[in-house]
Parts: C-alpha cells; structure tokens; sequence
C-alpha cells in the first residue's frame, strides 16, 4: 500500500514539474521574424485608438507594431472611427487568420501578411480584391515602387495587398575601415568589391591580411543569393549563381574570413558597436569562458560589413555606439529584398469602405508617409512621390549617406518574378547544406544530394533533376 | 566517515542541482533589469538600471494586470472545475460497481493519448456555432473533462479510500453525495491538490488555444499579451521587456505552488483508515 502510494506521488511530482517546464518557454516563442518601427514613439501607442464612443469601428490584426502608430494618427483625423489593433506574433499569425477565416468571422478587417506568408492567403482568398470598384486600385500602380505591388498581386495578377515599406537589401560597412585598407569609403568603389561572389573572396583576403574580418557570419550574403528562382514551370533549378554563393560561403569559413558568429547572435550584434574577441573555428561562441579567454589573450578584430535589408537601418542604429557615422551602404552582389508587411483588407469585413480608407492612409497618402520618415526615423517607405521628395535627406548615423535615394534604387532593380512560395523551405535547406559542407561533415556531392532529398520529401509537386 | 563522505556528495550533487533548477530564474530577474541591446551584447549576472523603462515598454504596449486578471479569471475556474469534476469521475469509477466500468476507464486512458492541438480546428468550428468566440468559455469549460487527472485520481482513490469506510458511512444513514462531500473529498485532497498544479499551470502558461479564440485585447491571457511583445519592432529591441513581462507573470504560479506545495506534503501520510 505504502510503496502504491509513494509511487503515485513521485509521478504527481515529476508530471507537475515536467508541465512547468513546458509552460514556462511560452514568453520566448516566436522569434527570428523582424519589422521595423523606433523606440521613440512605439511607446505612446495603445491597443485601441481613437473616442470609445466613436461611430464606426475597425479591426486591425498586425504582426508588427507599425500599424498602431498609423491608426492613432488616422484616428486623430477621423475622430468618428476607432481603431483596434490586435499585434500578434508573426510565427501564430498565420494559424490565427486560418481559424478565423474559417470560422467566417467578419472581424478583422484589414488584415496584413509578410511576402513569404502571402501566396498561401492569396490561395485561400482571405484578400478583397482591390483592382474592382470601388477602390480601383490599378490608379495609384504609378506611385508605388514596382516590386512592392508585384508582391502584392495573387497568381492572376489582381491587386491584394499594399506595403508602405520597401525592403531592399545592402551591405552596410565601415567607412573608417575601408578608408584604412582601400583607401576610399565610397559607397560606389565599395560596392565594386562586392560585385560578385570572387570579388568578395578576394576582398575579404585582402582585409584578413590587414587584420580585419569581412563578414561576422558567412551567411550576411544570403540575402543576395536569390538572383534566379528556385522553381522554374515546376521544376527546381539550381543555377550557377546559387553554387558560386555556396562556394563563396563555404571559402569564407575554411578560409578564416569570418569571425565565426551566428547571425543575430550575441556577439553578431557586438561586432556593431566595435571589436570583438578574434575566435578560430574551434572556439564555442555560446562559452562564456572560452570567448573570455579569446578576449584576455588581447586578440581582438573588427568587423567589416553586414548584409541587411533596409529595416537593417533601424537595427544597426541601435546597437552602433560610438561608431554612429562610421557606417556606410553600398550595392551588394545582387539584388534582393527580405520582409515587409504588406496590409489587404479581409474578404469578409463588413467595413470594407473604411478599411480601404484606413489602408489608403497607411500606404498612398503622400502627408501620412513623410510624418512615418520622421517618426520611424530611418525607415525606407514605398510611396514613390515621398521617396522623391527625401532622396536628398542624410543619414548621420552612415556618414551622411542619401539612404533613400540609394535603397530606390535597389528596390528598382528586385525582378519579384523570382519568388516563389516554396523560397523559405528551400532557403533553409541549402543554408543547412552549406553548413555540413563548410565544416567538412559532408562533401558537397553528399550534402548537395541531401538538400534534393529534403526538397523532394518536402514539395513531392517539384520536379527534380539531379 | 565514509556515510559523511557520502552524505557530503550527495549534499553536493543536490547544491548542484539547485543551481541548475535556479539559475534561469535567477537569469530571467536579472534580464528584466536591462535593456534589450544589452542583453544581445553580453551574458551577467550583474543587474543593470533598464528596470524602469522596461517597464514603460511593457505598459506601452498592455496592461499587464489586466492581463493577469483575465488569466485569473480563466485558470482559477478551469482549476477547480477540473479538480471537483475528475476526483467525481475517479472515485466513481473506483467506489461503484456497474457495466462498462472497465470500458469507461480504457476510454479515458485513450483520450489522454490524444494530443489536444489535433481537435483545434474542430474545436474551433464547434465554438464558432455556439458563438462562444472571444468569450472565457471555451477556456474554462473544457476543463471537466480532464482524462489525465481522473487517470491519476483513480489510481490515488485506489491506494487511499477503503470501502469500509463508505459502507460505515452508508450505514449511518449519510447520502451518496454527502458522502462524497464530507468523507472523500477531503480525503483525496492531496492527491487532488497535486493535480491542480498542474492544472492551474497549464490553464496559466496556455497560449494557443486563447490566442486563436480570443479577439479583443482587453480579453487577452497574459500569455497572449506577452507574445504581442515579441511580435513588434526589432526582435532586440523589447528583450528586456519581455523578461520582466514572464517575470512578473510568473509570481502567481509562484504562490499557488508555495501553498499547494505545503498541503501535499503536509497530508501525505493522512488517511481515513489505519493500515
């Protein structure tokens, strides 16, 4: 009896501790997924804006915190209209307009998707077509930079959603480095040295010899590595372009060009603001006492250039510090975008009228655009006419760059006939096959291989060739 | 000396383990004191001095009180719901001798194998015709039905109730439920004390089943709320913040175990009938 009951207090015990463990990870969900916004006035917004006795109400379900300053500011205009803004995190986002859209819901209203989440809402027609009256969307295609409105647009070209930003992508790097080896910091002649894939082996050997590192991580050039689609009339298409970033990734690590780091890493993040600890490949990042170790044996090093898309801008000012103006922007070896949040209204909403206002406001209203560059500080808008008028605007924080006027012109060079639904899976397997390759878990027939495997498992509908 | 020896090792492998069990709540205290800029940079123990404009980001973006409120409203219910209905079940299943007692038990054995993320579309379809959407409802009422605690309670009835000791009930005249009340209740109160635990916390830490029912802010679950923190701006930019939100939300779990805690230990060697 005695052992029967003891027994069942040890299981009582071990579920009740096993239940708080799990519990306990929910705070950190949902992470990797950025936007762009400042700290300066996210603090003033509030779930809902506007009178609680205001006439008409709209719905709003955001992944960002963007969304929330434009509805105050709309509500501030329109004093009969409250706006709720529901801020959900991008990796649940998905799954809660799937049960909402389900379930017929009529709220939300406007609803908004990053381009990678996009195609499958399309799909399931959670979008209101925008290109039918009365919101003749097609009227303001001028105004907005191209691929942002090509994001926009479902498989059969109707006009779904509209972003306010553009997410072009650049390398960012350090001017008084740059001065110090190449004896120049112009974004122009830099950017020559990011041409293409040799230039930047060759690059990157000339600063090792100099002391410093190019990249901290060896995947800052992913964000340019999609210059061709992976999926061409069904079939996956591995071009030369995707196998020179695999060499160059993988030269880049063997080579002792990198400092080693994970992107978004503690010490990716460091190497910002100034010099971190010189590790070689078998020191563990995450070890607090083997990267103190790195640092007491007086190695340090300096990190050269990031690749970031343009809410890159926001991020690095905040974590620059006394390098604030040692930074510059230049082209990288291809063109390419990442993120965005790209606003449509409901299929379902029962305020369409007052959604396409609202979403009229956030996205081609000339005043309401040039009052976000202020308050976002930094962030890249979409509104063509806006983007005119700040080209001549400087960044400080990047040595006085024309930011806008240079990210227009990446954005006018992103071809989004290249991007396919299946980029994210595949993305994520090439990167790992890129992994076991550059640390010599794999060859590259092996590991190259794999990745086919992965993607076939995965999309059985795409044909491969091997 | 060698029982100190080994007295000594033991003491040490559970210093050990302490420190371990410790040392993210420790981390997770001193991360709400810093910023979110700091906390990517390096790795310390040391406190920093963010704690007040941490906690200007987190009312910035909710009530954080509210918040615990609205979980309040949801778990404390869902807790006793769940305790009352299933030593019900369990000491039924156990005490009374009827057809399909053993079927009924295997069923709930089964059900307790089910993942319950499964049934959510269903779920959600089902509440969506009852329109309970964006009600506490759904939250609390599922509760009931709780196949594993009735499976724990059955077997803890089984050690701990002796039939005798309803048959001198019954003899005295008492009611089946007053039975139930006055006699049994209380003497499966630790057991049902350990199940409520871990009830109340999962009802507490649940997140995706309010996130998908829940549509209005102000109803929001505190796990919820916290999410919308990871969801805005720079991913670095509110670490800090959501520390100190997980802190603070982490205190009512706190208390509830510190007081269940004592009760089980308090009455596990009570019994009804001496062995």
């Amino acid at each position: 009896m005695r052992m029967k009951r003891a027994a069942a207090f040890t299981l009582a015990g071990l579920m009740a501790v096993s239940m708080t463990a799990c519990g306990s990870g929910n705070g950190g969900s949902a992470k990797g997924s950025t936007s762009d916004s400042t700290e300066e006035t996210k603090n003033e917004a509030a779930a809902t804006a506007g009178k609680k006795d205001a006439s008409e109400k709209l719905v709003v379900w955001t992944l960002a915190d963007d969304l929330k300053q434009f509805a105050e500011r709309y509500c501030e205009k329109n004093p009969d209209v409250q706006i709720e803004t529901v801020t959900i995190a991008p990796a649940d986002y998905p799954t809660k307009i799937q049960t909402a859209m389900r379930g017929k819901q009529t709220t939300p209203d406007i609803i908004v998707g990053e381009p990678q989440m996009l195609e499958d809402m399309y799909e399931a027609g959670y979008f209101e077509d925008l290109d039918q009256e009365p919101y003749n969307a097609q009227d303001y295609a001028d105004k907005i930079v191209d691929y942002v409105w090509d994001v926009g647009k479902d498989a059969d070209g109707v006009q779904r959603a509209i972003s306010y930003q553009i997410t072009p992508c650049g390398v960012f790097y350090r001017r008084d480095i740059a001065e110090k080896v190449f004896g120049t910091d112009d974004p122009e002649e830099i950017g020559n040295m990011f041409q293409d894939y040799d230039t930047i082996l060759s690059t990157g050997e000339t600063l090792r010899d100099a002391g410093y590192k190019i990249f901290a991580s060896d995947m800052e050039m992913t964000y340019f590595s999609g210059d061709s689609a992976w999926v061409e009339d069904g079939k996956l298409k591995i071009d030369q372009a995707r196998m020179d970033y695999l060499d160059s990734c993988v030269k880049l690590y063997q080579n002792d060009m990198t400092a080693y780091v994970a992107q978004w890493s503690t010490t990716w993040y460091q190497a910002m603001g100034g010099s971190v600890p010189v590790i070689d490949k078998e020191t563990n990042v995450w070890d607090e006492t083997e990267m103190e170790e790195a640092a007491e044996n007086g190695k340090t090093t300096e990190i050269f250039a990031y690749g970031l898309p343009a809410w890159g801008v926001v991020t690095m000012r905040d974590h620059v510090g006394d390098l604030s103006g040692k930074w510059g922007v230049c082209a990288g070896p291809a063109y390419g975008f990442s993120g965005g949040t790209y606003i449509g209204i409901s299929a379902l909403s029962e305020k369409k009228e007052l959604a396409w206002d609202f979403l009229k406001f956030c996205t081609l209203t000339e005043e309401t655009l040039d009052w976000w560059i202020e308050a976002s500080q930094g962030d890249v808008v979409s509104y063509l006419p806006c983007l005119e008028k700040h080209k001549e605007d400087e960044n400080t924080v990047y040595g006085g760059e024309k930011l806008y006027q240079f990210f227009l012109e990446q954005a006018e060079g992103i071809d989004y006939s290249k991007v396919t639904k299946y980029d994210k899976k595949i993305n994520d397997a090439w990167a790992a096959a890129i992994d076991s390759i550059k640390t010599g878990e794999k060859s590259k027939e092996d590991a190259v291989d794999e990745f086919y495997d992965v993607v076939a498992s995965t999309y059985p509908e795409i044909e491969i060739q091997r | 000396m060698a029982a100190k020896a080994k007295k000594s090792i033991l003491y040490i492998i559970l210093i050990l383990l302490a420190v371990i069990c410790l040392m993210p709540f420790a981390l997770m205290m001193v991360n709400a004191t810093r910023s979110g800029s700091e906390i990517v940079h390096s790795f310390t123990l040391i406190p920093s001095n963010a704690l007040a404009q941490n906690w200007e980001t987190v009312s910035g973006y909710f009530d954080l009180f509210k918040g615990i409120l609205n979980s309040l409203i949801v778990s404390v219910p869902a807790t006793l719901l769940s305790s009352y209905f299933s030593a019900m079940a369990a000491y039924g299943l156990v005490m009374y001798k009827f057809k399909g007692n053993k079927f009924i038990s295997g069923v709930i054995i089964i059900f307790m194998m089910i993942p319950g993320q499964l049934s959510m579309i269903g779920f959600y379809d089902l509440i969506t015709k009852m329109h309970m959407i964006d009600t506490y409802w759904p939250l609390i009422l599922p509760a009931i039905a709780a196949p594993g605690t009735v499976f724990f309670l059955r077997q803890y009835c089984e050690g701990a109730l002796q039939p005798a000791l309803i048959e001198a009930a019954r003899m005295d005249g008492a009611k089946e439920i007053y039975i139930f009340h006055k006699i049994i209740l209380p003497l499966m109160s630790p057991g049902i004390a350990t199940m409520a635990i871990g009830a109340f916390i999962g009802s507490w830490n649940s997140y995706l089943i309010p996130l998908i029912l829940l549509n209005t802010p102000e109803k929001f679950t505190l796990p919820v709320m916290i999410a919308s923190l990871n969801a805005s701006t720079d991913i670095t930019a509110n670490q800090g913040a959501i520390y100190l939100a997980v802190a603070i939300s982490v205190i009512p779990i706190l208390i509830v175990f510190a007081f269940c805690s004592k009760y089980i230990i308090g009455s596990i060697s009570a019994g009804g009938v001496k062995e």
